[in-house]
Order: structure tokens, then sequence, then C-alpha cells
């Protein structure tokens, strides 16, 4: 009788939204725990990373990682998971593109540190400790990882076979891509394992889409009554749709918010803040350079609603300070 | 053998013994697992085999309170619930009522209850998810259990298939019902200031009362699971009342007027470990913090 096919689930710099999304297959899961064997999933089972140092190299057929790199450890984890798998996927947008926690790149290391141990408003810590890589107990000490000057995805660290986009991605993608895997009949290396049209494609606003957008304003979305029906764009809502991978089956739209880009660029797009720039920024109704100011300061945030997913994936990668 | 070299032989055998021994004393639990989070336990056992030290290190920091500074405050609510996915609603709703105190609004009383709606919903799911997957192995498959039993599949091997089944489709349910209102059930999208992005359509209600009842009948059968799997184990009953398991503490929670919990909002309760509870009062508190002392741009000035 062969062996399962193993599996293993990680997480770096994550939230544990992508665990969420693996237990949302709900009834599948049960499907998926007779197809395979889950080696290691921290979140759900108790396997340990010396279990995982103890396997075989390539024995693990796929792992997928969710979370960003921000710490040595994470690297660690990294390139351990890649040695121990045939496949490795970046779940997530995290993964994928550096997610969230990549807004961190506007910030230095040591802004990041000195205020979350020292000047945040609930801090008390007047001897200023800072956490440090290595503590001597007797003759041995216990350690902590580096933190990182900027955050990276996980292609940044490790060769990645596979991605599946998304905050998180949902489970009827990751269930796609479970049976691919099992299938045998594997994508060529590099796939986002989702559809590659912009999220416009699937929209169920999409007839109200205006073929040419003028934008008198931007409103943020507390300042306006949301109608339902019609296109975030045309109320002078900012919506990542133009810019952003669809496959996610508009869950925000369907919430009545505007999408704010989490399942990242489609694969001919580089950088997706600068595709979504250049859209709105050609809808801009003014000619003006006072004019076209006024509209363009309505974006009260650029790279938290540009970039809020990707800013790791970015160009510019990081905030510049000269 | 020469004595010189039996010297150093001797030496080196000393210190590979205490080495060894030190490491033997020394019990690494790397990562922790079943919660949302990274952790890292060392205990140090002293020669007569008793925990001398404890080290619980988190290796992991990405820094939401600073990246956050400066950003637009409604688009609190769907970041700071990035704080996590287990979770993300009650980082999301936190948000949202710091949103109505920044305005000075009050949500009108359906967008009120469809927040108390979406919050419930998620107490039971998170708290199920709780039950049958992080904590709750520990105590269903038996105090003795190995490591590759304390786990959901193992938790469903215990307590068979059907109550799983049950399990996985009520849970199912109640999150469906948290993205019909949020668009998303992990990292919702409803909290705006002073309200809710989308109301329930009035033919969509009788479904959701029926969940209602059904997610109710639910949680207390756990309680029977819980009473029938665990109370009536007197070696589990012995380990929970034990010294290492016991926390006397105080609680603290939302209450309504007449003292019933309220999980979205309320006045606060403190109960003493004695079971005295002290006053109620009112939610509100007020910090005064200046704009310009946390922003980043004072930051960036700031570092050198």
């Amino acid at each position: 009788m062969p062996d399962k096919p193993k599996i293993a689930f990680y997480w770096c710099a994550s939230c544990g939204g992508c665990e969420e999304s693996i237990v949302d297959l709900a009834e599948d899961i049960l499907e998926v725990a007779q197809a395979v064997d889950i080696v290691f999933w921290p979140v759900a089972m108790d396997f340990k990373r010396k279990d995982v140092e103890a396997m075989p190299d390539g024995s693990i057929l796929a792992t997928m990682v969710n979370g960003s790199i921000r710490t040595s450890e994470q690297e660690e984890m990294a390139y351990l998971l890649r040695r121990k798998s045939q496949i490795l996927i970046a779940y997530g947008s995290c993964a994928h593109t550096g997610g969230v926690p990549s807004l961190a790149n506007q910030f230095s290391k040591e802004q990041i540190l000195r205020y979350v141990y020292e000047e945040a408003p609930s801090v008390v810590n007047e001897q200023r400790v800072r956490p440090q890589p290595r503590h001597q107990h007797n003759g041995t000490a216990v350690t902590l990882p580096e933190f990182r000057g900027l955050v990276r995805s996980l292609d940044q660290v490790v060769e990645v076979d596979y991605y599946l986009p998304g905050c998180p991605p949902t489970p009827k993608l990751l269930k796609q891509a479970v049976l691919t895997l099992l299938s045998g009949n594997l994508p060529p290396k590099g796939t986002v394992l989702a559809p590659d049209t912009a999220l416009c494609d699937q929209c169920p606003r999409k007839e109200t889409k205006p073929t040419d957008l003028k934008i008198n304003e931007f409103k943020r979305p507390h300042w306006t009554q949301i109608d339902p029906n019609t296109c975030f764009l045309a109320q002078g809502i900012i919506c990542m749709g133009p810019a952003t991978r669809s496959g996610c089956e508009a869950q925000c739209i369907s919430g009545n918010m505007p999408c704010t880009g989490c399942f990242g660029p489609t694969s001919r797009v580089r950088d997706q803040g600068a595709k979504i720039l250049s859209s709105l920024a050609s809808s801009v109704n003014a000619r003006e350079p006072e004019d076209i100011e006024k509209i363009l300061d309505g974006i009260a945030d650029p790279v938290g609603t540009f970039y809020r997913y990707s800013l790791a994936k970015s160009l510019l990668r990081a905030k510049v300070t000269r | 053998m020469d004595e010189s070299i039996q010297t150093v032989w001797n030496e080196a055998q000393t210190r590979a013994n205490e080495a060894y021994y030190v490491q033997r004393r020394r019990i690494t639990v790397d990562p922790i697992t079943r919660l949302e989070g990274h952790g890292k336990i060392d205990i140090f056992l002293n020669e007569q085999g008793e925990v001398e030290r404890a080290y619980f290190q988190v290796p992991e920091l990405r820094g939401f309170e600073v990246f956050s500074l400066g950003r637009p405050a409604e688009d609190m609510p769907q970041i700071t619930s990035r704080i996590c996915g287990v979770c993300p609603t009650a980082h999301h709703m936190a948000a949202t009522k710091a949103l109505d105190d920044l305005y000075r609004v009050e949500p009108p009383s359906p967008a009120r209850k469809i927040r108390e709606l979406v919050y419930n919903t998620f107490m039971l799911e998170d708290h199920a998810l709780h039950v049958y997957v992080l904590g709750g192995p520990d105590f269903i498959v038996g105090p003795d259990a190995l490591p590759e039993m304390r786990n959901v599949l193992g938790v469903i091997q215990t307590v068979g298939v059907d109550i799983g089944k049950r399990v996985i489709a009520t849970r199912r349910r109640l999150r469906e019902l948290i993205a019909y209102l949020g668009g998303k059930v992990v990292h919702p999208v409803l909290g705006l200031p002073g309200g809710v992005a989308k109301g329930i359509a009035p033919e969509d209600l009788p479904q959701f009362q029926q969940l209602a009842k059904e997610a109710l009948d639910f949680a207390l059968f756990t309680l029977q699971v819980f009473h029938d799997v665990v109370l009536k184990n007197s070696a589990y009953v012995d380990l929970i009342t034990s010294d290492t398991y016991t926390h006397r503490t105080y609680y603290m929670g939302l209450v309504d007027e007449k003292n019933r919990v309220n999980f979205y909002d309320g006045k606060v309760r403190v109960v003493s470990p004695e079971g005295k509870s002290t006053p109620s009062s009112p939610r509100r508190h007020t910090w005064t913090i200046s704009p310009s002392t946390w922003s980043p741009g004072a930051m960036s000035s700031s570092v050198t």
C-alpha cells in the first residue's frame, strides 16, 4: 500500500487567516485528509520544527507557506521547507506580494523597534530594554530571531513553484489547487493559480462601469451613501478592481465595499500600484494643474491604497530615504 | 596512553558529558502549536529534575502599531483585522467602534443590530474552532493521548464522523452568515463610522433566524460533549483542577444594564476570583494623544 503524499502548511509573518481558509474547506477537509498526510501544520497539529528537519529532503510533495518574510527564523523555515518539499507554494497575499505587513517597508527597523518597545503610549520600559538575539543561561543560550530591515515576499527569499493569491485565498481556489497537485498535471512553474483577468471582468457591477470614466472627486467610502448596484469608480470611490486579479468572486463588492487589491496584479502587470495609478490618473476630469492637484489631493493615502498588499513586490519596494 | 594525551582526553570527556547533561536538562517546544501566533518555549531543569527556569519566547513582530500611523482612520477596520485572521472580526469591530467615537456618531439601530449579529456569530464560530480544533483536542482525545492524536482529525476519530460533520457544517453556516453581512468572513469589510456597509434583505431573515436556533442547539450540544467526555472522566477532572492548570484569576467582560453579557458593547464588569463583582464602569476611556507626536513625519525627523 503506497504511502499517501505528504503535504505541509507553514506561516511566516502571518495572521492565520490563510490557515482559516484551509479550515473553510469545511466538509471537503475530510476528503483531503483521506488523500494526503498532513505532516506539519502548527495552527492545527503538534508536529515540531525538529520533525521537519528529520524528514528526508524532497519527501514532502507540497508545502504551502503563507505570511511574508520579516525575521531570520522565517528565512530559515523558508529554506528548510524548500529543501524538504518538491513543490513550494506561496499561499496568500503576504507570501505572494508582501501583504499588509509589508506596509512596514515605509519605516526603518529602528523606527519600528523604538516605537514598539519604547515610545508607544501604553508601553512602560524605562530601561529601554530591547529584545536580544541571544540570552545566556548557565552554559547555554536562548535565542530570538533577527528582525530584518525589509519585509520580503516568499520568492524574494527562496524559489517558489506556484502562487495562490488573496487575503486570504478562497477555499474554492485552494481545492482546485490541491486537485491539480494530486492529478500530476502541473501548470508551468511560476503560475499564479487564479484566473488571469482583472476583477472588473467578474464584478457583478460590471455593466455600470463607464467605458469613459471621468473622475471629478475621490470620495472616501464614509462620505457618501454607497449605491449597492453601481460601479464604485463611477461613484468616485477608489476601487482596485482594474488592477487586481480576479478569482475571489468579488466578495468585498458583495459586502458593498470596494476592492482593495488583495489578489495582486495579473501576469501582464509588473507593479500593481503603478497600474491603478495610471488607470485613475487617465480618468481625472481636469486639465489645469491646480484642478488636477485638487482632485488628486482626495487620495488620502496613496501607498496604503494602491500598494496595500504589494509594497514588497513593487518596483520601489520601500520608502526611499536619502 | 601518554599522560598529556590522557589529561586532554579526560578534560574533553568531562566537558562533553557536562554539555550532554545540560542538553538533557533542557526541554524545547518549537513551535508552540494549536493557537494563532508564533512561540517557542525553553525549560531548564536543575540536577534534581525540577524546573529551574522557563522562557517563553515570541519570535515574531510585524509592527501594526507603527505602519498604521498616518493612515486614514476609516481604513483601520480592514488594516487592523490583519493582526489576526482567526479573530479578524474582533479587531474590525473594535476599530469600527473607535471610528464611532472619533466622529462622535451613534450607529442607527439596524446598523447596531447588524454589528451585534455579526459579532455574536463570530464569537460562536470562533469558540467552536477553539473547542474542536485548537485547545479542545487536548481535552477530548484523552489526557494521555499521543501528540499525533491531539488535533481536529483525532477529535473526529474520538467523537465519530457524524458529530464531526455536524461541527463542520454548523461552523460553515455561521461563517457564511458573517460573509453575507461582511463580504468576507476572514477580514470582513462591513465597518464604517456610524454604521455598516450593507443591510439584510427581509427575505433573507428567516434562514438566519433558523440558523440562530440551530446554533443555540449546537452550543448546548458542545457543552454536553464537554460534560460527557471531560467532566465524566475523573483523570481529566483531576488534571484540570490541579495546581498545574488551575489559574485563580479575575474575569472582565461587557454587560448590559441587567448584568447580562453583551459581547459587542456594554458596561465593564470585573469579577474577582471569589466571585465578587465590582461596580460596572462606563466603557469610554479618553486617551489624550497629540497627533503630531506620533506621526511618521515626526518619527522620520527624529531618526539620525
